[in-house]
């Protein structure tokens, strides 16, 4: 499978399949850092042992091709806005991308399943899926665990578990990050205290679009922080129940919104709504707050017609390496808001959207 | 003014603390301040939300890292990347896993500040097809060495264990 494949469309085909509580959280994403013997972590290492990591998992993933369909991309063969869009995809971390040199990504055909070489760690696994999936996606990215595992060495400790190169991701190596919208509870001002409580619980609330991006869109990223001293399980069934509570309070929050302001809701979702239809220019920041807004309309019946895969799609493709893969040239920031705002028209005029008639109820509640 | 530490170097620091309503001011040079910073332990001890710890984690050490890094550098160097526990508490990362094996004593208190325990409780490695031959290897030398020396017994028992590692060793590749 070429890169292309993995740059067409915004949404892969795993985002397709609806998952557990898909109003709320969006996409649920493990992860599991590993690192082999003998080597030393990418932070140190020689180009030398750079190259035999790389062969050595080409060796073990590419064998089993039947099993994992994997396509393998060198970061240095493909390209800065190639790379981009992988990140923006979540298919590869930023991190991972700066390493032109050393770094390489295994992807799998549904984009589902990415290994990364040479990341902060020699290996690590990525599984994602739509809505709520804690335990069926650990137990994807455990076997593929367990399939590395068996033919190659890990670096393991009986005492401190997987060895990484960072403290934070020591033990278990795991990280489940759960995404989530949550507009009701950032609209009623609740998110700074829940975020307060789930840090307390050992857990890191960030925002999607990457780092100082906060709450963009309304969209919050919450993973565990521990990953030693506890098992897999515990981690995993912690994250769960905190994430089972974030949904309940914004579901309440939710109802309580449509009883008190209904009508002030229903304004501002389809204000959120004419602006992506009509507006000429688009910057990020408004286009995701908007989307954020429509999606909620969508949630609760006050808009029609827009299905939540076709806003995932809008969600990802705001991003600026999307919008220039898209337009196939390179955009400044400006033609990018003009392009922006094209895009999303084009896409929910296609999306068969109809725009109401004065006077007629739209919805039912 | 005369550092009233040292006594040596000229004192640019004041440290003022407030004890029991009265106040001490103290004159140190740079260097002993950075050694007797007052407020090193009294960060320490109040209670700290997570993420505000891990970024102490990072700024604490500076100081600690003069310290425990004078005493300590010349037997902690990792062999094998060459990292001491300075430069560890510098980048906040590991070089190699052997690392883990160089500052185990100095690693349980970090971890416990970053962890929920100091002990991995998860899933354990399993024993790879790499590392069973290597085993293997390993003791069929071990057995030479024992039968040069006429150690039969031990011998014996080695021989056993080279089989059963290789049971495994086909078990393991057939399921693979």
């Amino acid at each position: 499978m070429n890169i292309e494949h993995f740059l067409q469309h915004s949404t892969a085909r795993w985002m397709e399949q609806h998952g557990d509580a898909s109003d709320i959280v969006m996409t649920t994403r493990v992860r599991l850092a590993r690192n082999l013997t003998g080597m030393r972590f990418p932070l140190s290492f020689s180009e030398e042992e750079a190259n035999k990591i790389q062969e050595k998992l080409m060796n073990t993933l590419l064998a089993v091709q039947e099993q994992t369909n994997f396509s393998y991309f060198p970061m240095k063969d493909i390209s800065l806005l190639e790379r981009q869009v992988l990140v923006e995809k979540h298919l590869i971390s930023p991190y991972l991308a700066k390493n032109e040199q050393t770094a390489a990504v295994f992807l799998s055909a549904d984009e589902s399943v990415s290994v990364m070489v040479n990341e902060e760690d020699h290996i690590r696994i990525q599984c994602l899926a739509p809505g709520l999936q804690i335990a069926e996606t650990y137990n994807r990215a455990c076997k593929i665990d367990d399939l590395l595992g068996g033919k190659l060495s890990y670096a393991y400790d009986e005492l401190f578990g997987y060895l990484t190169s960072c403290p934070t991701n020591v033990g278990t190596g795991l990280r489940a990050s759960i995404m989530m919208h949550l507009p009701a509870l950032t609209m009623s001002k609740q998110m700074n205290v829940l975020i307060q409580m789930m840090t307390r619980l050992g857990m890191v609330v960030r925002g999607i679009y990457g780092e100082g991006s906060e709450n963009l869109g309304n969209i919050y990223q919450i993973s565990n922080q521990v990953t030693l001293g506890k098992s897999e399980r515990e981690i995993l069934d912690e994250l769960q129940k905190v994430v089972e509570q974030i949904i309940e309070k914004e579901r309440a929050s939710r109802k309580k919104l449509l009883e008190r302001a209904q009508v002030t809701l229903d304004d501002r979702v389809n204000r959120a709504l004419g602006t992506l239809l009509y507006a000429r220019i688009l910057t990020s920041e408004e286009a995701a707050t908007c989307l954020s807004n429509v999606r909620l309309g969508v949630d609760l019946g006050l808009i029609n017609n827009i299905s939540q895969n076709c806003l995932n799609e809008c969600m990802v493709f705001i991003q600026p390496g999307f919008i220039q893969q898209y337009a196939g040239i390179p955009l400044d920031a400006t033609e990018r808001d003009i392009f922006r705002a094209k895009y999303l028209q084009e896409k929910l005029h296609n999306a068969g959207l109809t725009i109401r008639e004065k006077g007629e109820k739209p919805y039912d509640v | 003014m005369i550092c009233e530490h040292c006594k040596q170097r000229h004192a640019s620091v004041t440290v003022t603390k407030v004890q029991n309503g009265q106040t001490i001011a103290n004159h140190y040079c740079e260097v002993c301040a950075s050694k007797y910073h007052p407020f090193q332990t009294d960060i320490q001890e109040e209670p700290v939300a997570l993420h505000q710890l891990i970024s102490n984690w990072f700024g604490v050490p500076m100081w600690k890292a003069a310290q425990t890094g004078e005493k300590k550098t010349t037997q902690s160097t990792c062999p094998t990347c060459g990292f001491t526990y300075r430069h560890f508490l510098k980048q906040g990362k590991f070089g190699c896993a052997d690392c883990y094996n160089t500052f185990r004593d100095q690693l349980p208190p970090v971890l416990s500040r970053l962890q929920a325990g100091t002990t991995h409780k998860g899933k354990s490695a399993a024993v790879s097809t790499e590392q069973l031959q290597a085993q293997i290897e390993t003791i069929r030398q071990q057995m030479q060495h024992v039968i040069a020396e006429e150690r039969f017994e031990e011998a014996a028992k080695m021989r056993d264990d080279i089989k059963a590692l290789q049971q495994k060793l086909n078990v393991g590749s057939v399921d693979v």
